[in-house]
């Protein structure tokens, strides 16, 4: 079982220059210590115009200065969007490439293609083409970090022999993964021969089931690169040695974060299509249903890592159970925990909770 | 420090021209084999905020959503009803304060207001649909119009292609001024995605005069069989809903 730490950098209001660069400043060092103290993977995610829930629009940058601060962790590029009019396969490939040198080898390429209407509107992009784009992206991407000279001819994008410019470091290329939120893109990511990234909350059984498909049918992949048939999931952290704190703060958060995200509005809410069955976010249960209570809090999601020591272990056993090989966290939103909670978290999580996994696994890869 | 965006509209002027509500619907409303419309327009932002009460959410971009059903089957007989919202969130959910609506047919516009607190004046509602391209026509007596579209180009969807959302319609309850939460279900049987465009849209006819539409999306047409439910939720409009929602019990409305 490896962890990471997750950050979409969700930033209070006023979004003051002070506001925003304190935000980076404490996702860098909780980076940092993240890094010292022995998790595997720092992620960050792409998004665009999502007022307070996530300021991450330019990942890159802050996955640079992650990996120049740290010396260990890997950086997770998790997810650059694959829509032509988001990004550009050929500008993705570089920029994750001299992402991979600069961090020396420590690159995992997340891909997806955005579930919110907000973004995908915001750059006037079709809904009913992301899949297709993505599928692309995806297919084209490692023959650019492979081939000497790369050429293309696609419905998304076309280009003529080129030398795609620099190469990553990792041989054949870095491990490349593709977020799923709806039931069934875990199909879609075994059948490239793609990692499963979990990026919204799925139930114990839900998670069960999607592991079992996908790892049957990742056996059977026509992949688009190297096969990484790894399979993470999204959960929230706040380790406490007093249960009762860490419930009190731990939920503070997770609640948080649970209101922005349904507040986003989703691609299927905006745009009546095949393409998007689901609505896609972390709240979609409840936002999917079409009544229900409003007054109905945010639910605590399937084995959530809030609690002592103890508790946190016996959660994440359960992960392990259904096939998880990875668990992100996210340890804070809106700088809702003060920075020496958080960080004190890191700290006792790593001290309490990664021996119970480590020992049994043979140390860390 | 604020974290999500709240309305910061005057709770109580809402209470300008909700129907008075005795008691509220407790049997389903059926409409079956119901044409229905349901066109979504982002909005500019400028009011997002003061357009709602404190209890809502605006969604990002600000969206409002017009819908139209013709309703050839129902316990007051056919009718036709237009509506206009403003798409928001309640606490986690999605959901569309009702500005105003208009219906063609006296008993229904009564039987709506009365049982589900639709805002509502009698008017005419045209829907005409053709091969390649619907028109809807709404206006009120007395007033020029106050809303043309076309939907044109129409392509298949699935039947769970569409997302539907709940209603909140303010009313004037015995318990005081509510949002009245209804829930309206709909079994689809064929539904079809249009590009549409506005022709004529008359905010402050409608109740809003700080609608701007900026960018309409595409619209659905479709029929289904339409079912309100009866009512389980009201919401008090001035806090927010995990405070203010009552739960509606067989005693009282």
């Amino acid at each position: 079982m490896k962890f990471g730490i997750f950050h979409e950098l969700a930033t209070p209001r006023p979004f003051t220059a002070e506001n925003e660069r304190k935000v980076l400043m404490n996702a860098l060092e909780q980076v940092r210590v993240a890094d010292e103290v022995g998790f595997d993977t720092v992620w960050a995610v792409e998004h665009h115009f999502l007022e307070g829930y996530s300021h991450s629009s330019a990942p890159e940058l802050f996955l640079t200065a992650c990996a120049m601060q740290t010396e260990r962790i890997r950086i997770g590029h998790g997810a650059v969007v694959c829509v032509r009019e988001m990004n550009h396969p050929i500008r993705v490939a570089e920029r994750a490439a001299t992402l991979d040198l600069l961090s020396g080898g420590r690159l995992e390429f997340g891909t997806a293609r955005s579930s919110t209407w907000t973004e995908l509107g915001g750059f006037e992009a079709d809904p009913d083409r992301t899949k297709q784009d993505w599928d692309e992206f995806v297919r084209a991407i490692p023959g650019m970090w492979t081939q000497e000279r790369f050429s293309w001819q696609g419905s998304c994008f076309s280009m003529p022999e080129r030398a795609v410019l620099p190469k990553p470091l990792q041989k054949p290329h870095p491990p490349m993964w593709v977020t799923v939120t709806s039931p069934g893109t875990e199909l879609d990511a075994a059948e490239r021969g793609l990692g499963c990234l979990g990026v919204a909350t799925a139930s114990l059984a839900e998670q069960e089931r999607r592991t079992k498909e996908y790892k049957r049918r990742i056996q059977l992949c026509d992949p688009a690169g190297h096969v990484n048939d790894r399979v993470a999931t999204l959960n929230f952290m706040y380790c406490h040695e007093d249960l009762a704190v860490a419930a009190k703060r731990g939920m503070s958060f997770l609640g948080t974060f649970g209101l922005l995200n349904s507040h986003l509005l989703f691609t299927r809410e905006a745009w009546p299509t095949t393409a998007y069955q689901s609505l896609g976010g972390v709240s979609a249960p409840a936002a999917s249903k079409g009544g229900g209570n409003p007054g109905a809090a945010y639910g605590v999601p399937d084995g959530v890592a809030i609690g002592d020591p103890a508790s946190i272990v016996q959660a994440i056993k359960r992960w392990e159970s259904v096939g998880v090989d990875q668990v992100n966290f996210l340890v804070n939103a809106c700088e809702i925990l003060p920075q020496e909670q958080v960080l004190e978290s890191l700290r006792l999580f790593a001290r309490e909770v990664m021996p119970a996994f480590r020992e049994e696994g043979g140390g860390r890869a | 420090m604020t974290l999500v965006m709240t309305g910061t509209g005057d709770a109580s002027r809402l209470a300008e021209g909700a129907p008075v509500v005795e008691a509220l619907a407790r049997e389903p409303l059926a409409l079956p084999g119901c044409v229905f419309v349901q066109a979504l327009t982002e909005i500019e932002s400028g009011p997002m905020c003061e357009m709602l009460p404190p209890a809502l959410h605006p969604t990002l971009p600000p969206v409002v959503g017009f819908t139209v059903w013709d309703a050839p089957d129902s316990v007051w007989g056919p009718f036709r009803l237009a509506q206009l919202r403003i798409e928001c969130r309640s606490g986690l959910r999605p959901r569309g304060l009702l500005v105003s609506a208009v219906v063609d047919q006296p008993e229904a516009a009564a039987g709506l207001a009365s049982r589900f607190g639709f805002r509502v004046t009698t008017g005419e509602v045209v829907l005409d649909r053709g091969y390649d391209a619907t028109r809807i026509r709404v206006a009120t007596a007395g007033k020029a119009g106050l809303f043309e579209a076309v939907l044109r180009a129409p392509q298949r969807l699935g039947e769970s292609d569409t997302q539907f959302v709940s209603s909140l319609h303010p009313a004037r309850m015995p318990r005081g001024l509510r949002l009245v939460q209804v829930d309206v279900d709909h079994a689809v049987k064929r539904a079809e995605r249009t590009r549409f465009g506005i022709e004529h849209f008359d905010a402050a006819g409608w109740g809003e005069a700080r609608i701007r539409p900026s960018l309409a999306l595409p619209a659905v047409v479709g029929v289904a069989d339409v079912t309100l439910r009866p009512i389980r939720y009201v919401c008090r409009p001035d806090v927010l809903a995990f405070e203010g929602t009552e739960a509606v019990d067989a005693s009282a409305a």
